[in-house]
């Protein structure tokens, strides 16, 4: 029997077919895989970093901007968002305080430049409620007591190796969760923040006033979500209270449509140049935008990509992107980079947001 | 010995897994069943905020999405509210604890965004 007669006996059509289909089947679902898992991005090169200073020059574009994005940090997206270089993470709840600190290690572990860290411990929200009690912010009503807190949170946070907070809610009003801002008008909860500022940040950890320019813990109409909402001057008081006398690091801008003693220009307030001028001309520190997968801000645009021009034009230093895609958090970052070539964004706005976040992060930036 | 129904059923299938996975590899989305049942589901997605014994319905879904992710865990549990029905307590672990509420539509809606996945 010869060769050809042995196949052509072993192996009949449906065989062939089989066999074909099977490696397909195994070469598709490991392409999936690696695409999923961000394994098919590419590498960002290695920072240039002598004795604790970075020369920005030396960093690409694509470095510069994922260093202004902050992800979920889920650790199935370990590998590309240390690949990524991308300039923090959050963390949602998880069940032990171990895994809090190996998920940190594993993410910090060998960066040149350490991810930004951060959670949302604020108001009543606790997502380390399964194994470390915090009063909530209701609750807190002398300047002590919030420095108690700030100084307490801020110890346990850094401990874990968070340093990064979306708190204080300085936001009036509470008529949704009760439990999210201090109590009193606005002039005590300035002073409560402030105070809790003062704590956390003596720890360390950076702490959030949000969300800017205020109005978001009250009902919004149930069918629309393109929210629009008039600001008073009260709700700016807290902001101009804390951008003057305490030495809060962030602020964080929220998606509303605003108008009265702010005004967005009929845009949500995150992609407003001059809402977002206006802060950068009162507040050297840093400019967080909220989450930007929401209707609120999506519906604005007809394709994403421009929404991703809007945000980083508006002038956020740091977006929040808790997209699970680490190929679409990629496509951001290209989208933008080929915007500031085309000279939609201004390259020197970038420079000076890097700047501002490698600073916080404890850098020398040249 | 396998017969050829056998192999025609394999090979069938298998060719439907490998259309499936090249789709998925180049992005193109099919109507997924948990669409479908959004779609299909005529209940208004409706997401409310517990802190203690205080109950308030929030109209930002997208939102309430965020914040529900963030927590530890969504069970399955009825509570009715202002004569509206929430299916799901989206909470970090008991007691003085904030607790998002989601009725079954609002559930769904929350699943099929990109925070959600992984």
């Amino acid at each position: 029997m010869t060769h050809k007669n042995f196949i052509q006996k072993r192996w009949t059509v449906h065989q062939r077919v089989f066999f074909f289909l099977i490696i397909a089947v195994l070469i598709l679902g490991t392409l999936n895989t690696a695409k999923a898992r961000g394994w098919l991005l590419p590498e960002l090169r290695s920072w240039a970093v002598t004795k604790n200073v970075i020369q920005l020059d030396s960093l690409t574009l694509e470095q510069k901007i994922a260093q202004m994005v902050i992800v979920h940090g889920g650790v199935w997206n370990l590998d590309a968002w240390r690949n990524l270089q991308v300039g923090g993470i959050h963390l949602f709840a998880l069940e032990k305080e171990k895994l809090y600190v190996d998920t940190i290690t594993q993410f910090q572990q060998g960066m040149t430049i350490p991810f930004f860290v951060s959670v949302d411990l604020e108001g009543c929200q606790n997502p380390f409620a399964l194994f470390y009690n915090s009063t909530s912010a209701s609750d807190i009503f002398t300047v002590e007591d919030a420095l108690m807190k700030g100084e307490r949170d801020g110890a346990y946070l850094n401990q874990l190796g968070i340093n990064l907070n979306y708190a204080p809610v300085v936001d009036l009003g509470d008529e949704i969760w009760r439990c999210r801002s201090f109590p009193g008008n606005e002039k005590n909860v300035s002073v409560l923040a402030a105070s809790y500022i003062k704590g956390l940040q003596g720890e360390q950890v950076i702490a959030t006033a949000k969300h800017y320019p205020g109005k978001t813990l009250v009902v919004h109409d149930p069918h629309k979500n393109l929210v629009v909402a008039s600001i008073d001057r009260s709700d700016i008081y807290p902001y101009s209270y804390l951008f003057q006398e305490s030495n809060v690091s962030a602020v964080m801008v929220s998606h509303l449509i605003v108008s009265g003693e702010v005004s967005s220009e009929g845009k949500p307030s995150v992609v407003s140049s001059s809402l977002v001028g206006s802060v950068k001309e009162k507040f050297k520190g840093l400019i967080i935008s909220d989450e930007i997968n929401m209707l609120g801000l999506k519906n604005f645009y007809k394709t994403k990509e421009e929404m991703y021009i809007a945000v980083f034009k508006a002038g956020n230093d740091l977006v929040l992107d808790f997209n699970e895609d680490p190929n679409e958090v990629y496509h951001m970052i290209s989208v933008v980079s080929d915007a500031v070539r085309l000279g939609l964004i201004p390259a020197a706005q970038i420079d000076l947001s890097v700047r501002k976040i490698l600073t916080a992060k404890g850098f020398s930036v040249q | 010995m396998v017969s050829m129904r056998v192999w025609v059923i394999v090979n069938v299938s298998l060719g439907f897994v490998a259309i499936l996975l090249l789709l998925n590899l180049f992005e193109i989305r099919l109507p997924s069943l948990g669409k479908a049942q959004y779609l299909l589901d005529k209940e208004e997605p409706l997401c409310a905020v517990q802190w203690k014994e205080d109950f308030n319905i929030w109209n930002d879904l997208d939102q309430c999405c965020l914040q529900a992710r963030q927590q530890f865990t969504c069970d399955t549990s009825v509570q009715i509210f202002a004569l509206k029905r929430f299916d799901k307590d989206c909470h970090t672990g008991q007691g003085n604890v904030i607790h998002y509420w989601l009725n079954n539509k609002a559930y769904r809606y929350c699943q099929q965004q990109v925070i959600w996945k992984g």
